[in-house]
Order: C-alpha cells, then structure tokens, then sequence
C-alpha cells in the first residue's frame, strides 16, 4: 500500500522569527539571526567563534505544571511548536489520542543544559548527599527522545514514537520516517520535526573542529555565507520546527489546508568518513531520492541546499548537485539567515521553503557576495525575486555520514 | 520538630515544588493535584532534606500507598519520631 502524504500545518521557532509573518518578512528583506554569542562562565571564553543563531522573541508558555516538569529548554521549543501545528491542524482530540498519530520529533542530544548541571553537581560534589540535588525528572528532561516524550505526554499521543538523534539530519529524518509512516499505512498522520536549544557545548565542538566562522565576530550578521568565496564556516543555531503530515485522503475528507505534500525522502550513509563531506554518498542520496520521487532532475525548481558555509562542505554539495540537477533549479542556503540550528535545520528548511512555495518567491542565500568559482557551476540566488516553485527538494547531511533528501511538491 | 512544623513544611513544599496553593488535606493527590509518581520521589528528596537524614529504600516503599497530605504528614512524623527528632507540641 503506498498512500499519498500531505502537510496539513507547519510552525517553526527560529532566530529569523516565530511564525510564517515574521520569517516570511526577514527573507523577504534579507534579516539575519545571527548575534553575539552570550557570555557565560563555562565555554564562551575559550570558543574562538563569538557568534551564534540566536531566538530573541521572548516566548510564551503556558504549559502547566505538570507539563512543565519533564522539561528542558528543548522540550519547551519542542513543545511550542507541536502545540500550535496541533491546533493549526483543527485534528480533534479523540484523533490525536486514538493511536493513528504518531511522533517523529528528535534534537541532537536532549538538553546539554540540563546535562551540564548534573554534571556540576556531579564534580562539584563534597558528600554523598549533595548527588540529591540531582532531580527525579533530570533524566526525564535531559534524555536524547526528551522532545518526542514530551510531546506525546502533553497531547496524550499514542501512536508510534521515532525519535532520531542524527546530529543535523535529524528532523530531515523525522519528516523522512513520518512520511514513510503515513505512505505505508503504518500511521495515518504523524508530528515531525526537530529542536534544539542554546547551548555553548556544540558551538566548543565545531569549534575545536576548525569548522566554525570566527572571521566575522565583530560583524555577526555577515556570516555565515554559504557559497561565498569569503565564508569561513558554520555558526551554531537554536530552534525548533513542525510540520503535520497527513494521508491526503483523511485530510481531504476533514476538509483540512493542504500546505504541501511529500513526495520522496531518501537517506543514506556514506559508509566511512564520520566527517568529511563525501561525494559519492551525497550524489547518491540525491539520484536514489529523484528516483524514489519518482521525478526526473529537471522536475525539482528549487533546492535547499545544506549549505552550512565551510569550506570543503559547499563544493562537494555544489558538485553533487552540479552532477544529479545540473543548473536548472535554483539552490538557496537558508542557514545564511538562521545559522545551522542542528537537529532543527531540516524542519525549519522545509517550512521555508513551503513558506516561499506559497507566497511565490525565492528569497537569496545571505551574505553571497562573490560566488566561489569552486561552486559557481549551480544556479545561485543572489536577490530576492518573485517565482512560482512547484517542486523542492531539501537537502541535510550529519556527522556520522549520514545525508538525506526530502521532496516536497506545491499544495494545487 | 512537632507535628505543626512538618505540617507547615508539607504545605511549604507542595506550594514551591509542585504549585499547590491550600491544598486539601484529605483529597488524593493523583485525583485532584495530578500528582503522580515523578512528583513522588521529588517529595521523598525534599523529606530528606527536610528531615536532614536519608531514608532507606524500605522506608521508602512504605510511602507507597499513600494518597494524601495527612497521610504524608504521618508518614514524616513516623519517620521523625524514629530518629528521635520529635518533640511534644
């Protein structure tokens, strides 16, 4: 059974907005998220980078206590987004609770801030007692699935939990397996997406890497620029997206906004290098994906791309699109705006990219100057300009070798 | 310590660990406050602390059954009057 898979509502937390207005607008008019990184006693002074994808909007919650108390800074983004594609969605609550909802939702590793204070307390320990100060719900709020438990806990969902922890293809894979979910028959709708929270600790370890932009600290809105001949790396971000996927007929029936629809996902491994970008590997998730769609290169106007602004990462993504695509769709970075927002990044991409789908333009890769001649065989988009995208692709790779590539077509 | 301090901590600590305003002495906790087993060994870390003496896993698993505040109130008393700590109101 292969059923067909649409997006019934969508909500992303990111340092360019909460919410289609805000997001929309700061593509439109070439905002960045990007800020000083905060100072803290921990890491802040010893990161080379002083920059980082920031969420400024104070949010409200208004979770209750009993919701609140399994929680880390994660879950709380987690949450909020899933809360809002939930009532976005007008699914009834004897759905959501019947077991034929899912959840697909993961961050990179739980809450590094709650992690980090049991940690204190753990070393800063001068008896035996003081490991007390480690809660009941510390685990409950720090563990890797936090969000996905989360989420279900707050909503009564009952059906299938996937909760992938793959570094930066993490939501891509949640909106990936969900929609493998729903086109099998498994699940008949599934909340997909990512979060992830401030946290200094990732920042410490792209940095130690060599991979993070530390030439633009005095100047955060310039980096990072994908592309760009002067880009010197990655900058952390926070986040957190959602989307609903839906199985097109049950949507239909209930009347809901079609926002979109999946039409492939394919991931898969490089099978070596946990770090360099390879390839072989990403050209082949790009073709088995186009096949899996059941598309041809010249079918997909737009991509996505990863495009986190190192160095080597940009060429390879550049030939590898060069070598599936050629230079007929338009490839835009969107971590230019936002920064890499880890385990976010594939959701928050995917709704701006359904976002530009539906308003009917194609916002620029920021900070794209002067097209390093080493990438310039793609369509770059340089300024913000009117286009109807029918067919997108989103494209995510992660540490460890994975990469994946998810298709999404413009709701009729 | 007497029956009215712990009383006293037991309300104390239902308000700032799991904001319960003027809670109910006799209504069951899961019911009416959904308190629930997580919030359960929160209130058994600040008994400890309360108390300034670790509980022991079998005193722990006498806590079991327990459903409401005067019930915990009990319980603490027990556990104070064991180590000597109560003294006449």
């Amino acid at each position: 059974m292969e059923r067909r898979v649409v997006i019934t509502a969508m909500s992303a937390i990111t340092p360019i907005g909460h919410g289609k207005d805000r997001i929309v607008s700061s593509l439109l008019n070439g905002v960045s998220g990007v800020r000083p990184l905060r100072e803290e006693e921990f890491l802040s002074p010893y990161i080379h980078c002083k920059v980082y994808g920031t969420v400024e909007d104070p949010l409200q919650y208004d979770f209750t206590r009993n919701q609140r108390k399994t929680m880390g800074p994660v879950a709380y983004y987690a949450c909020q987004v899933a809360k809002e594609v939930l009532e976005q969605s007008g699914l009834t609550e004897d759905f959501i609770t019947s077991g034929r909802l899912g959840v697909a939702f993961g961050s990179i590793h739980g809450s590094p801030t709650v992690q980090r204070n049991i940690y204190r307390i753990f070393f800063g320990a001068k008896d035996k007692i003081a490991i007390k100060e480690i809660g009941a719900v510390d685990y409950l709020k720090s563990m890797v699935h936090t969000t996905a438990a989360n989420i279900t806990k707050m909503f009564g969902i009952t059906g299938r939990v996937i909760s992938s922890g793959t570094a930066c293809t993490t939501s891509s894979q949640s909106i990936g397996f969900g929609y493998e979910a729903v086109k099998f028959g498994l699940q008949d709708a599934m909340l997909c997406g990512g979060a992830d929270e401030y946290d200094t600790t990732t920042v410490a370890v792209f940095d130690n890497l060599l991979a993070c932009s530390t030439a633009f600290n005095d100047t955060p809105q310039k980096t990072p620029r994908p592309f760009d001949k002067d880009r010197d790396g990655l900058v952390v971000g926070e986040g957190a997206g959602a989307v609903l996927l839906e199985e097109y007929e049950l949507a239909k029936k209930r009347g809901a906004d079609i926002l979109g629809e999946v039409v492939g996902f394919y991931c898969n491994n490089n099978g070596g290098d946990m770090i360099l970008p390879n390839l072989k590997g990403i050209s082949s998730t790009l073709k088995n994906g186009l096949e899996t769609a059941k598309l041809a290169p010249g079918d997909v106007d737009l991509i996505s791309a990863h495009a986190t602004a190192t160095k080597m990462g940009d060429i390879i993504e550049a030939q590898a699109i060069h070598g599936v695509f050629g230079d007929h769709p338009y490839v835009v970075g969107l971590k230019s705006y936002t920064g890499h927002t880890m385990a976010a990044c594939g959701a928050i991409e995917t709704i701006m990219t359904l976002y530009m789908m539906q308003d009917g333009f194609i916002a620029p890769t920021l900070n794209l100057e002067e097209v390093d001649e080493r990438c310039a065989m793609i369509k770059h988009v340089q300024k913000v300009f009117p286009h109807k995208v029918k067919t997108a692709a989103v494209q995510n790779f992660a540490f460890g070798g994975v990469n994946t590539i998810l298709f999404i077509r413009k709701s009729s | 310590m007497t029956r009215q301090d712990i009383e006293r901590e037991v309300i104390a600590v239902f308000h700032r660990e799991f904001e319960i305003e003027n809670p109910d002495w006799d209504a069951d906790l899961r019911e009416t406050y959904e308190f629930d087993s997580i919030d359960a060994i929160e209130l058994l870390l600040a008994i400890e602390t309360f108390l300034g003496a670790e509980i022991s896993q079998t005193e722990k698993k006498q806590a079991v059954g327990i459903r409401t505040i005067r019930q915990i109130c009990d319980y603490i008393e027990a556990l104070a009057r064991k180590r000597n700590l109560l003294s006449p109101a």
